[in-house]
């Protein structure tokens, strides 16, 4: 071969071999970016695959084939939906051999997909397998080692003989201590002016210089707060406040691991695990806009992690026999911020308190008049089926069998109202029936009229019906959305005023109690039913499921259930009157709350078929994966579908019947539950 | 406003001095004993009135005939102002206030304002 042309080639080489490492990084960076994926440089036995994920087409078969060709798999977790995949070897020689495999193409049905492998600390499977952690925040396991976290925890100063450095102050959980600046409770801000004697405490320095120089970390923070959290502690949710710290919030975790939730706005939640010795960066959304906190509580819910199993299939996380309860221990953390000195300009204007001249609008509370009261249901209840109407009119084709049981044994000729109609589900069951409806959803009602059902807009508290007209009426899924006790009550005397003499009625609401004689209800139950690739928009808003999610919500389905079961009057909520936003799926906390509604297919204008919603247990098409696609940056996730709230008041056993009690001329005839409602049938005395 | 509440004959097509802009009359089968059963039901001067108000009248009488369960004739006169008829555009009015209370798309609309419930 000639001199020169060897030259050339070696050149080529290199120019590829550049190229190969040049994407290699890129793939790197966007999965720190975008899934909170660090990688290291060091070998280890671990390696995150680039574009090797079920979200680009690639088949865990062929993966697998590839991945082992070089050694034995010790675990694959392919995360749904994602544009990568996690390999552990069983030996770090094997893994390097694996990281040789970057650059390797794979052919997935007509394309050409590239794989970019590097290293990663253990894959925490159960960590990974699905979450989607809100924009901006970044975990970062073992940041620091063994050695450092005790020298760390040995220079933390509980006792109180220094109170000129720090000001130690105990709270009525957890223990906190500051430094460089006081962090003052009464008003969640900082004294600038007045910075505590003696900075941050030199054995921290080491490792925010790592946090500079890992690049998580732009400038050294200078104030610093340290929590301690027993076992049984924790801390509400919460937004740290803009104008008195910049961007960045580095946490680093000593001690116990424990589970923080993230919670949006909306209504969203992402449960994160934090390891013992773990570095939290929080940045952007995660540090402005959603609030963090840490549940009061002695266990969590983790995944139970096998890592002995070949090829683990973890990325099935609906799986709840895969949980494991783990006790909590006394965790230390050291949280590092900036103190702001100008006024924050943020991009999340409502959680701003710079931007915002008075509080962020407060949550609603239950009202305590009757203006109030009309107030939160045109806007939580009237308003949000006028905008879902299409899409919830989808989800609510099958009418419910006892329901129909009702309808059927109406003699022939028989007049039925319908209060409530809603797209009128009910009004063709008993065709031999007169049945009119009527909603407060002029949308809805349009749905009726399509159909053919003769019905009218009107509010249950005044049916332009005559008295003593009807010989049944029923109330599906309707009461429970009237704000206070006497407005319930005053539908079900209106009702009670439409029937005849001898007429029947039967009413239908949500019940607290999801599980009934040992019966998960539809709505709990369809968490188990859906598959990895399920849609589980319902559940927390994301795409892909937030398997940490799960961990949250199977907590509470097990802890809320059993404290209902044993005892209903003790119901807790979050402050006398403000109304908290309940996790669809999962066991009520409140009685009185805000469920999410999460729209697809464009509400009023498109009627598609679509998943998504909420409540009873009524799915439409299945969800489909989006076509593969190469991508070294994740297919951006398509703008979060809305969300609305509406308002809902879920009665607990025994609460309907103490209603119908307070009516007159009115006996109750039968009360039961039925698939998460508690239902009754009324009967109207007199002569006929 | 019980008024409201008193006089609104059964089904849209019990209209009280109304106003129909759009009307659509459809076949729908006959079925005697389900009229029958719906009579009783009604208002029927405010039904006669609202049907005379579209012009559709068509010799519904002004009183309701004795014995009407076996008058096939006039169970069929009934039949059609209130189940064929429908009237898509316009208004139902109370005859008591004046109140006007719009049919949409089919959708008689009987909210009441706050002030007036």
């Amino acid at each position: 071969m000639e001199p020169g042309s060897e030259n050339v080639k070696a050149v080529r080489r290199s120019k590829e071999e550049k190229k190969l490492l040049r994407k290699q990084i890129k793939a790197s960076h966007t999965l720190l970016k975008h899934e909170g994926i660090s990688t290291v440089s060091q070998p280890t036995k671990s390696l995150v695959v680039a574009n090797g994920g079920l979200g680009n087409g690639v088949s865990r078969e062929q993966l697998q084939d590839v991945l082992g060709e070089v050694g034995e798999v010790e675990t694959l977790v392919m995360p749904p939906h994602k544009p990568y995949a996690l390999v552990t070897y069983r030996s770090e020689v094997s893994a390097q051999r694996g990281h040789a495999l970057n650059g390797r193409q794979l052919q997935c049905g007509d394309q050409i997909v590239t794989l970019y492998l590097s290293y990663i600390n253990t894959v925490d499977s159960e960590l990974w397998g699905g979450v989607d952690l809100p924009p901006g925040l970044v975990l970062v396991e073992e940041f620091v080692s063994p050695e450092e976290e005790a020298l760390l925890l040995d220079a933390i100063d509980w006792t109180s003989h220094d109170e000129d450095v720090t000001v130690q102050k105990v709270l009525k959980h957890r223990r906190v201590k500051h430094f460089g600046y006081e962090f003052r409770y009464d008003n969640n801000n900082v004294d600038k002016d007045k910075p505590l004697p003696g900075g941050l405490p030199q054995v921290c320095v080491p490792v925010l210089e790592r946090c500079v120089r890992d690049r998580h970390a732009e400038v050294m923070p200078d104030q610093l707060t340290v929590n301690q959290y027993q076992s049984g502690q924790g801390i509400p949710p919460h937004v740290d406040t803009h104008s008195a710290f910049e961007d960045l919030i580095l946490s680093l975790s000593l001690g116990a691991k424990t589970v923080m939730d993230f919670r949006h706005p909306e209504g969203r939640s992402v449960a994160v695990m934090l390891p013992g010795r773990s570095l939290l960066v929080m940045k952007g959304e995660s540090r402005y806009l959603w609030t963090h906190g840490i549940t009061p509580r002695k266990f969590d819910v983790v995944p139970a992690c096998d890592p002995k199993s070949p090829a683990a299939v973890t990325s099935d996380l609906s799986n709840h026999s895969n949980l494991t309860l783990s006790r909590r221990g006394t965790r230390t953390s050291l949280t590092f911020r900036k103190v702001r000195r100008t006024p924050c300009d943020c991009g999340y204007p409502s959680a701003c308190d710079s931007q915002q001249p008075t509080a962020p609008p407060s949550p609603p509370s239950l009202p305590r008049s009757q203006t109030d009261a009309c107030r939160l249901e045109a806007e939580f209840v009237h308003r949000v089926y006028e905008e879902i109407a299409c899409h919830f009119s989808s989800t609510r084709h099958s009418p419910w069998p006892r329901v129909c049981h009702f309808l059927s044994s109406l003699e022939p000729g028989s007049i039925l109202a319908d209060v409530g109609c809603g797209n009128g589900k009910y009004l063709g069951v008993n065709p031999e029936v007169i049945a009119v409806g009527c909603d407060r959803s002029s949308a809805l009602l349009q749905i009726c009229s399509e159909r053919g059902f003769q019905a009218f807009v009107s509010d249950a508290l005044n049916v332009p019906l005559r008295s003593d007209t009807c010989d049944a009426c029923i109330s599906i899924a309707v009461i429970h959305h009237l704000s206070t006790q006497k407005r319930r009550q005053a539908v079900v005397e209106e009702l009670v005023r439409l029937l005849r003499p001898g007429g029947r009625a039967l009413i239908y609401v949500w019940a607290v109690e999801q599980e009934y004689n040992k019966q998960k209800s539809k709505y709990l139950k369809e968490t188990r039913e859906q598959g990895p690739t399920g849609d589980s928009t319902d559940h927390s808003n994301q795409e892909s499921k937030s398997l940490t999610g799960n961990a949250t919500d199977a907590h509470n389905t097990a802890q809320d259930l059993s404290g209902i079961a044993t005892d209903c009057t003790k119901v807790h909520r979050e402050s006398p009157a403000k109304l908290s936003v309940h996790t669809n799926r999962t066991a009520f906390n409140s009685q009185d709350l805000l469920v999410p509604w999460h729209l697809k297919g464009g509400g009023r204008g498109g009627c598609n078929q679509g998943r998504g919603g909420d409540e009873q247990g009524e799915q439409g098409s299945k969800n489909t994966l989006d076509p593969p696609t190469e991508a070294q940056a994740p297919v951006p996730n398509t703008a979060p579908s809305p969300v609305f709230h509406r308002y809902y008041h879920v009665f607990q056993k025994g609460e309907l019947e103490e209603l119908c009690v307070k009516v007159r001329g009115v006996t109750i005839q039968r009360s039961y539950h039925d698939q998460g409602n508690w239902c009754v049938i009324l009967e109207k005395t007199g002569d006929r | 406003m019980f008024c409201i509440l008193r006089v609104y004959a059964f089904f849209s097509s019990g209209l009280c001095g109304s106003q129909a802009t759009e009307v659509r009359v459809s076949e729908v089968e006959f079925n005697p004993n389900f009229v029958s059963r719906m009579i009783p039901t009604l208002d029927w001067s405010a039904l006669v009135q609202a049907a005379d108000g579209l012009g559709l009248l068509q010799g519904l009488p002004a009183e309701l005939v004795t014995d009407y369960e076996k008058n096939e004739d006039f169970l069929r006169k009934v039949h059609r102002v209130l189940l064929e008829v429908e009237v898509l555009e316009g208004c139902l009015q109370c005859p008591e206030s004046g109140r006007e209370f719009p049919i949409s798309r089919g959708v008689p609309n009987m909210l009441l304002n706050e002030d007036e419930a």
